[in-house]
């Protein structure tokens, strides 16, 4: 019974880091996905210059780790702009995760059947439309399941912003525990929150694919 | 679109080769050898130290901000209602207060307050720090506002008998990462010859060296002393000695190498603080001896 009531007691503190989490993750899975779109393209469609410096981008991001690039960003970053950390934090992880966006991506615009692209070409498409409007809403669909899961990662990867000061969920946690030395308390109010996180996005994700399902 | 991800290319390139010249080094090895690149840098890109220097900036800015690290009762933890308490939060109130500015207080990881008080981030660091040689060329010290002594503490049933910092030799002992006790450990044990490399643990937070001591996974943890009075009593561990001798400086605010005006105003400050009782308040407050 004192477990749960720490519990909630530790789960009222916390709780206020919700809307960090949340923020950091929305603003860094948006900023992934414009990377992930465009750099995936350039890896399927660009020209050879272009192909080489998209693959550069994902093979290099995706060598260093996550928290690695935000320290790295956040503090090259602030010599040209004041950027907030939950900003900078948030750019940065948006920046990294692009990399692997990009790669799931890149298969989704593979999987799209090249008779789709012979074909639009075929009634006089350029090959900017033919992209805008014949691949790039197959590969949208195609690249759902593997976003889906990407998105998941991100939400937990926004842990590591805290690396630059954004107090997240993670760290009010290591704050209550800091204070009260009752560990378990602490981490299983932070496991509760983002168990509700992942299987709330889970959720928005399954109806999506439903949405966006293929008729037969 | 093919204009859009050139410049994206670019954007990316750009940032990944400067990440690779200049900040690796700095950020991630605060060692020796880095001493000549970090001042030009700071000069580079402090716009406050390009007129009337960081004290005028941060009164022209009617606030310091100051980088902590809330996780070390008694000196700097957040209560239930999210405030920061402790001895070294009271003691920078005080001083802001003399400076006549509000302050800022900004949570961050230990290891990243340095970086952060170089790049401009933060103005001053309070986060119970002593003032090594090899930290100091990489920032400037204030005065010390309060001595240090480190503790070896052992599980509650432990048989060790530590009466000098020398005896911890050969047994696995833990300390905080980027500590001086850390540092201490890793000078005077491993290079010593004394305890093997694979005995020394680091841990991100001192509560969590304390856990692995109380389960018997490292036999000593060596710390700060005062915060491990607590600590001790709350986890029912064993305080073996308290020690000058493997402390090194007292602890000190702090700040971004060549703020002079700035060192100038805040040794000021925190030696009327010292002389006017102020401090021994703030410590009695805090429970410190």
């Amino acid at each position: 019974m004192e477990f749960l009531q720490d519990l909630i007691t530790t789960l009222n503190f916390i709780i206020q880091g919700l809307w960090v989490t949340i923020g950091v993750t929305v603003v860094a899975l948006a900023v992934g996905l414009a990377f992930g779109v465009v750099m995936g393209m350039l890896r399927v469609y660009g020209n050879p210059l272009l192909r080489q410096l998209a693959t550069l981008y994902s093979v290099l991001v995706r060598a260093v780790p996550v928290i690695v690039i935000i320290f790295i960003l956040y503090f090259v970053i602030a010599r040209f702009v004041n950027l907030s950390p939950f900003l900078a934090g948030s750019l940065a992880l948006g920046f990294a995760s692009g990399a692997y966006q990009t790669e799931i991506f890149r298969g989704a615009f593979q999987s799209v059947p090249s008779g789709q692209m012979v074909a639009a070409r075929a009634i006089g498409m350029s090959q900017r439309q033919a992209i805008q409007s014949i691949i790039l809403p197959q590969a949208a669909r195609l690249a759902l399941p593997g976003w889906g899961n990407e998105a998941t990662l991100v939400l937990k990867d926004s842990t590591l912003v805290f690396v630059v000061g954004v107090p997240e969920i993670l760290r009010r946690a290591q704050q209550v525990s800091a204070r009260t030395l009752e560990p378990f308390v602490a981490y299983a109010a932070a496991l509760l929150l983002y168990l509700v996180l992942t299987l709330l996005t889970t959720q928005v994700l399954q109806w999506l694919e439903r949405r966006y399902r293929l008729q037969m | 679109m093919k204009k859009q991800g050139l410049l994206f290319s670019l954007l990316v390139m750009a940032l990944l080769v400067m990440g690779a010249c200049t900040t690796v080094p700095q950020a991630a090895a605060p060692a020796a050898g880095e001493e000549a690149a970090a001042p030009a840098a700071d000069a580079a890109n402090a716009p406050a130290a390009e007129e009337g220097g960081k004290l005028t900036a941060i009164k022209a800015a009617g606030k310091i901000v100051v980088g902590t690290s809330a996780d070390y009762p008694p000196y700097e933890s957040i209560d239930e209602n999210g405030n920061f308490v402790g001895f070294d939060m009271d003691l920078i109130r005080a001083i802001a207060e003399k400076l006549g500015v509000e302050v800022e207080i900004q949570d961050m990881p230990f290891d990243s307050l340095i970086a952060a008080v170089q790049e401009g981030k933060i103005d001053a660091v309070i986060a119970a720090m002593q003032a090594t040689a090899e930290r100091d060329e990489q920032v400037d010290f204030t005065i010390t506002y309060r001595g240090t002594k480190d503790a070896f503490v052992a599980a509650g049933d432990s048989t060790l008998v530590i009466e000098k910092p020398e005896d911890a030799a050969g047994k696995s002992i833990g300390a905080q990462t980027g500590t001086v006790q850390e540092g201490w450990i890793q000078e005077f044990l491993v290079d010593a010859g004394l305890t093997a490399a694979d005995q020394v643990f680091s841990y991100e937070r001192a509560d969590q060296a304390a856990l692995d001591v109380a389960n018997g996974r490292i036999e000593l943890l060596l710390m700060d002393a005062e915060p491990s009075l607590a600590l001790a009593e709350e986890t029912g561990l064993k305080i073996l000695l308290i020690t000058e001798l493997t402390a090194e400086g007292g602890k000190s605010i702090a700040i971004p190498e060549g703020a002079a005006d700035l060192k100038a105003e805040l040794d000021r400050i925190i030696q009327e603080l010292l002389d006017d009782g102020t401090v021994l308040k703030i410590q009695e407050a805090n429970g410190l001896p």
